[in-house]
């Protein structure tokens, strides 16, 4: 993901043309990522709208604002905002880059502490965001924003519904709103889940799956975003693809056999099954030569052996790959760390080591340790 | 930090927070003045106060360790989990339900020492119930051991001994836990021996298996055949497959063009001898590109086989 070609940076603000909050800062609190795609809204309001909540809360904060070159158009009045000295960068990536690259251009030129990433078109209401940054500071890894639909055109609520519904059904996850773009996250997150493709759209899934906690959190819904929204039929079958293929790579990353040798299975068992019948009808005296339900079931019968095949070839790169990398996340570990602590004496510790060895099935008494949350 | 223990012993525990306890005091009874260990609770994600019982154990007692992942993955990444983090010579796994008894690991850990790579128990007495654990569990490793010639005729059971050396040379994912002898043998040529195990019955807390792995397991079959005999050449079996598909595609033109119908030109029977054709061909091109990838790959991974020392 090339962010060479960024020459629509404003070089950093001027500093001393604004106050205090504007004033560049090495490490802000929340670095705001803005993916600009297709129908943004002005850019400047969205910046003035969403800014004027962090300054109340005395958040510090910088603007990214990152988008392929054709919105170079769109991107003008956030640069003439940089360039007076408002917190505000401006990057460009090379055509072609998708949301996904575009978040992680603009993730490898963050510096704040949190990240904030916005939709280049406002979808929730801008007082809302606040409640996820309290989310994630009191824990979670990622916020993500479930719009309120109540007032919502019935269009757009069909819509969602039958998406995540298919999106329940396929993936199995209950998220409320997957697709909202309004997400509050720490950046170490994106380093660790394959963000490519259509990831920024699943990324509070794809967060989850490598074992972040992620929070959804009900905010209000902008009313620009209660307009009525169609698309073509193109666009609907797009997403359907996407979570065909989230589906497969959720459930059969490790065991691609267990999915292509289930069907091939089916298939070739199927096909045995009307061989055998055929041998059977060609020995009470059907002749088999002409009949096309014999080619059908060889038909089915090397396909399943096919997909056999391809599910093997699967095993094979899933076994020489494995090994680059650990497939799991440790959330905490007492390993190391107790070393140094050596026995400390923590009242329910020093009971169990004193309690006799006798205590095989017997009920222990509940030592007063920390508990999980 | 402290000196390497000899023994690690690696418990992958899913709620089981009853059990947790009991476990380490028999842990404790059982090695005591025998080996220097370490016991690594590897929590799978549990929901009960599993992680908080190892916690309040753990600062009683440095060598009880815990690592808890982010989320459930299974016992498989579990216990890979745990070997990456084990730091003894030894490294022993047992199931964290008190059905396996910690006094037996003293004995797996001299067999392992008499020049093995990894020492398997074998469950005598198996406490379990009789339709829905013992026999399945019965056929399925006659089924292992049959395809894969590994001669292990416990594979479910967890309470094994590795050297550290062989676990460095394998790794564990899917669910390939059931399989481990074999994935031993395939991947590093690992020495095995058995050795009788106790069993005790499940006191407290409850199962997580249950019957219906039984098609996974069925599936896990094919890929734990082709770690074992074809990992550094698919090749073999690719082509094994494809010959398979010529020779019938050649039995059907004879006995369909001479024997069954002489004289008679079947446009169904030339259909199904070419469709078979085109399946030997594409499975022979599988397996050149699976190979390739192996080729590719190989440079990656250590493919030195575990080697034993011969004292004479």
């Amino acid at each position: 993901m090339s962010a060479r070609r960024n020459t629509e940076s404003a070089g950093g603000p001027k500093p001393g043309l604004r106050g205090a909050a504007s004033a560049a800062v090495e490490r802000p609190n929340l670095s705001v990522i803005v993916v600009v795609t297709k129908n943004p809204q002005p850019l400047d309001s969205l910046y003035e709208q969403f800014s004027s909540v962090f300054e109340d809360r005395g958040e510090t904060f910088e603007f990214i604002f990152v988008g392929e070159p054709w919105t170079r158009e769109h991107l003008r009045p956030v640069q003439a905002l940089a360039e007076w000295g408002h917190p505000i960068r401006v990057f460009q990536v090379g055509d072609g880059t998708g949301e996904s690259g575009l978040l992680l251009a603009a993730r490898d030129r963050c510096r704040g502490e949190l990240v904030v990433t916005l939709p280049s078109y406002q979808r929730i209401e801008p007082h809302e965001i606040p409640k996820l940054i309290d989310r994630v500071r009191d824990g979670a890894a990622l916020a993500s924003a479930a719009r309120i639909r109540d007032d919502d055109r019935w269009v757009n609520r069909l819509g969602h519904w039958g998406f995540h519904f298919l999106l329940r059904r396929l993936v199995g996850t209950e998220f409320r709103d997957i697709a909202s773009g309004v997400r509050v996250l720490r950046p170490e997150i994106l380093d660790d889940v394959p963000l490519y493709g259509d990831g920024y759209r699943f990324l509070p899934l794809l967060a989850a799956r490598e074992g972040f906690l992620v929070e959804e959190v009900e905010v209000v819904q902008h009313q620009h975003d209660r307009r009525r929204k169609v698309y073509s039929p193109g666009t609907y079958l797009r997403r359907f693809i996407d979570l065909i293929g989230l589906a497969f790579l959720s459930r059969f990353t490790q065991k691609p056999l267990r999915f292509f040798g289930l069907i091939g299975g089916t298939l070739v068992l199927v096909g045995a099954t009307a061989l055998v019948v055929l041998a059977l009808q060609r020995f009470a005296g059907t002749a088999l030569a002409n009949r096309p339900a014999l080619v059908g079931a060889v038909l089915l019968t090397v396909l399943g052996v096919q997909l056999i095949a391809l599910g093997l070839i699967g095993e094979i790169i899933v076994h020489f790959s494995i090994g680059n990398r650990p497939g799991y996340r440790i959330e905490e570990s007492f390993a190391e760390s107790v070393d140094s602590m050596g026995a400390a004496t923590e009242g329910g510790g020093a009971e169990d080591d004193g309690d006799p060895t006798g205590a095989e099935g017997t009920e222990q008494t509940e030592p007063p340790a920390r508990h999980p949350a | 930090m402290k000196a390497q223990p000899e023994l690690s012993i690696v418990v992958p525990v899913l709620d089981e927070e009853e059990n947790v306890l009991p476990l380490v005091e028999r842990v404790r009874a059982a090695l005591e003045g025998r080996h220097t260990w370490e016991l690594l609770f590897v929590n799978d994600g549990s929901t009960d106060a599993t992680a908080a019982r190892v916690t309040a154990a753990a600062f009683a007692d440095p060598r009880i360790r815990l690592l808890s992942l982010a989320r459930r993955y299974g016992q498989s990444t579990a216990m890979q989990a745990g070997f990456d983090h084990s730091r003894g010579e030894v490294v022993v796994t047992m199931d964290g339900d008190l059905q396996n008894d910690p006094y037996d690991i003293p004995r797996l850990v001299a067999k392992l020492r008499e020049g093995y790579d990894l020492v398997a128990g074998y469950r005598m007495r198996r406490q379990d119930r009789w339709l829905t654990r013992k026999v399945p569990s019965w056929v399925a490793n006659r089924i292992i051991r049959w395809i894969t010639g590994v001669p292990i005729r416990d594979n479910g059971c967890s309470l094994k001994a590795y050297r550290k050396e062989l676990l460095d040379r394998m790794c564990l994912y899917s669910d390939l836990h059931r399989f481990i002898p074999a994935l031993a043998a395939g991947t590093a040529a690992a020495q095995m021996a058995e050795l009788e195990v106790r069993h005790h019955p499940r006191t407290a807390g409850s199962s997580s298996y249950g019957l219906s792995r039984v098609w996974k397991v069925l599936v896990d079959l094919l890929t734990i055949k082709l770690i074992r005999s074809f990992r550094l050449r698919p090749l073999g079996l690719f082509l094994r497959a494809a010959v398979v598909s010529a020779l019938a595609a050649i039995l059907l033109t004879i006995g369909g063009a001479v024997v069954l119908a002489p004289g008679v030109r079947s446009l169904t029977f030339a259909t199904v001898v070419l469709l078979l054709i085109t399946l030997a061909a594409y499975l022979f091109m599988l397996g050149l590109l699976a190979e390739f990838f192996v080729r590719v790959k190989s440079r990656e991974h250590s493919l030195a086989p575990i080697a034993t020392e011969l004292v004479a």
